[in-house]
């Protein structure tokens, strides 16, 4: 883990809806992550742990506040920047995997290389790469419903790999699988920031997830407090 | 290709809705090919009926007519005069025919109820600009009165009706009459008859021309006569060389003659009562029609389209059918493809929220989600224009197999005259036909139908790519909890 700030939060609110429907998901949050940091965000359902990760992620912006990466604020920067910012420097795992059913796990794994413009044997040559580095290149071809839950948590995570980012988002990712399952994972996850020298940061509720992170931050309704 | 790939697979993942899609869109298709090729189905049948009214490559026709409406007062003193000349009371003196008793033939030529011309008109169409090539005409009545010369006492109670004889045509004399129309023979394909209406024998040939005639079909049939024959004219004989057709609703004459020989063989040397007239295009007919009438005073200028106006039956009334009903079942229908397969899109992108959040989650810009949305319409529409144009052909198919009957009634050309005997051919007759109905599909039937679907495609692919532009990434994912 390096010194260097690559997020830096301050005062982050989100708000959504208007008046009598106003929902305050982020208040005055102050956060900062370092470059190659695995970072923990605890908290119970609805404390607001979602939207911070999609601030972080650039798919949303804040209501107030600045949400700085590598220096700039993430609000100022238009849709196509914030685009190329995901597609090149971000990985997202989601909870669900959110993998296309009727694409094979390599294809899965292309999904996020194709915007890059690669020719075909770049592609290729990425996606194997992806796929080596979770430990699933024999099932290549499989399609999703063909692999297990922790398989498919690969999968995705080969897709955020694919374009070798320097940070992975991961929303849950062991929300929908077993405990053994989910160790191996968060274990994966840890290995992209330990060995690989990614940021990665964690949402989860799972407390055994959180107790695998050096750093853990929790939320409770919307505001954060940082863990011991 | 990856994304090619990918539009394949959602297609087959969600077969149910690609196959209703397309099916929508191929109902609509189908129509269109369907009701198009039933309108050029029924355009061909009026063609066939058409054809051998306007003759081939005629597009005009130009007659000087007899306005009797008016009592004649329309003709001019020189017209009058020549209408007199050429029509007027021929007194059978049959005193001067010879001797009682004895046996005596002849022949007068009457005009229709159209007035004659000059030749010259035919040279003054002929360098009229959109004119490519006009021919003169010439349709004549020939009256033959044939017997023999009464008695002196039988004259003058035939001639004034006294005594026991009742007055009326004399005893022992024959009126027959036939009409007779002479044909440019230097313009084949302009005339009263054409090489194509000869079923058999064959047309003139110019060098002897002059001996030769073509008789009606059904005038040959009802006189038992046949071609190598030889049929009286004037008192003149002529080798039958070819039988013509009788076009349906056409002006048929019983015998055609070369044109210089019946004027000759008439008395009407440089005459002529009607002018074929062939445009340079099917565009210049309605400037040709208003030149020539300005150019010849009184003209009437008959052209193909008026020969259409005469076609009535179920013919007509399909097409009248098909031009209106069909139009209005191809908006429907069309409309109705569309707006389905609009929703049907548009239904699909709501349902892959969580898909298309992900692809703009992981660095798909938002014209890259649009266009694979779009994509995926476009092949779903081409899919839909393929079982359309099958669903189409069926139909036209199943029209052609069918063959329907339908009934083309055609009004005479001839004028109608109050006046029947020595001024007209009779009164106008109409002629009817069946006609069996097909429905053929062209190529340019089936690139519309391919048009039309990849538009329909392209339609619910805004709609549905419009959808997805809408989606912020955050709310789609955020739409998963």
């Amino acid at each position: 883990m390096t010194n260097d700030r690559l997020y830096d939060l301050r005062s982050v609110s989100r708000v959504y809806g208007e008046r009598a429907n106003k929902v305050r998901a982020l208040r005055d949050l102050d956060l900062t992550v370092c470059d190659g940091e695995f970072l923990v965000v605890a908290g119970p359902s609805g404390s607001g742990k979602t939207t911070l990760l999609q601030l972080l992620g650039g798919l949303d912006r804040p209501t107030e506040g600045e949400v700085l990466f590598d220096g700039r604020d993430l609000a100022t920067l238009g849709d196509a920047e914030l685009t190329g910012l995901r597609l090149r420097t971000i990985g997202f795992v989601f909870q669900q995997f959110n993998l296309i059913p009727t694409l094979t796990a390599a294809q899965n794994v292309e999904v996020a290389l194709a915007p890059r413009g690669l020719d075909a044997a770049g592609r290729r040559a990425a996606v194997e790469r992806a796929l080596a580095s979770v430990g699933l290149e024999e099932r290549a071809d499989h399609l999703p419903s063909q692999l297990s839950g922790g398989e498919q948590q690969r999968v995705a995570i080969a897709r955020a790999l694919a374009n070798e980012p320097r940070v992975v988002l991961a929303d849950e990712p062991t929300g929908n699988l077993d405990s053994a399952t989910g160790e191996e994972i968060v274990e994966l996850l840890r290995s992209l920031s330990n060995g690989g020298g990614r940021t990665v940061i964690v949402i989860t509720h799972d407390p055994q997830v959180a107790e695998a992170a050096p750093r853990v931050v929790r939320l409770r309704d919307g505001t954060l407090e940082e863990a011991a | 290709m990856f994304y090619l790939k990918y539009v394949l697979s959602e297609l087959r993942r969600r077969r149910g809705r690609t196959l209703v899609t397309a099916l929508g869109l191929a109902v609509g298709v189908a129509l269109v090919v369907t009701v198009n090729a039933l309108s050029a189905g029924l355009d061909r049948a009026q063609d066939r009926v058409l054809r051998p009214l306007t003759g081939v490559g005629t597009d005009l026709s130009v007659s000087r007519p007899i306005s009797f409406s008016r009592g004649g007062n329309g003709l001019s003193t020189g017209e009058r005069r020549r209408l007199v000349q050429e029509n007027g009371p021929r007194p059978l003196a049959l005193t001067k025919l010879g001797k009682p008793g004895s046996h005596f033939s002849r022949d007068d030529f009457v005009a229709t109820s159209q007035l004659s011309f000059s030749s010259s008109k035919v040279s003054r169409i002929r360098q009229l600009s959109g004119v490519a090539a006009a021919a003169g005409g010439l349709t004549l009545t020939t009256i033959h009165v044939e017997g023999k010369v009464p008695k002196r006492q039988q004259q003058a109670q035939q001639q004034f009706g006294a005594g026991s004889v009742a007055a009326g045509p004399p005893r022992n004399i024959n009126l027959s009459s036939i009409s007779v129309a002479g044909v440019d023979v230097r313009h084949p394909g302009l005339g009263a008859v054409t090489p194509g209406q000869v079923s058999s024998g064959r047309f003139f040939e110019r060098a002897s021309a002059a001996h030769e005639a073509i008789l009606d079909l059904s005038y040959a049939r009802r006189k038992g006569l046949r071609v190598g024959g030889t049929v009286h004219v004037g008192g003149k004989a002529f080798r039958i060389v070819g039988l013509a057709q009788t076009p349906l609703g056409g002006q048929s004459s019983d015998v055609y003659l070369e044109l210089s020989r019946l004027q000759q063989l008439a008395g009407r040397r440089g005459r002529v009562n009607t002018v074929y007239v062939r445009a340079t295009s099917a565009s210049a007919v309605d400037g040709v029609s208003r030149e020539i009438k300005s150019a010849v005073p009184g003209a009437s200028v008959t052209t193909a389209k008026d020969l259409a106006d005469r076609v009535s039956g179920s013919l007509v009334d399909a097409k009248n059918l098909t031009g209106k009903l069909g139009l209005a079942l191809e908006i429907v229908g069309l409309v109705a493809a569309f707006l389905i397969a609009a929703l049907l899109t548009i239904g699909a992108v709501a349902k892959r929220t969580k898909e298309l959040g992900t692809l703009k989650a992981v660095g798909w810009s938002q014209r890259l989600v649009v266009r694979q949305v779009t994509a995926e319409s476009v092949v779903q529409g081409l899919l839909g224009g393929a079982l359309g144009i099958a669903l189409g052909l069926a139909g036209a198919e199943l029209v052609s197999a069918v063959a329907p009957s339908l009934t083309a009634t055609v009004a005479n050309a001839v004028q109608a005259t109050p006046l029947p005997g020595p001024f007209g051919q009779g009164q106008p007759t109409s002629a009817s036909t069946t006609i069996h109905l097909d429905a053929p599909v062209s190529l340019g039937l089936l690139g519309l139908a391919v048009l039309l679907a990849v538009a329909g495609g392209l339609l619910a692919g805004a709609a549905g790519g419009l959808r997805a532009a809408r989606l912020r990434p955050a709310e789609a994912l955020r739409h998963l909890e």
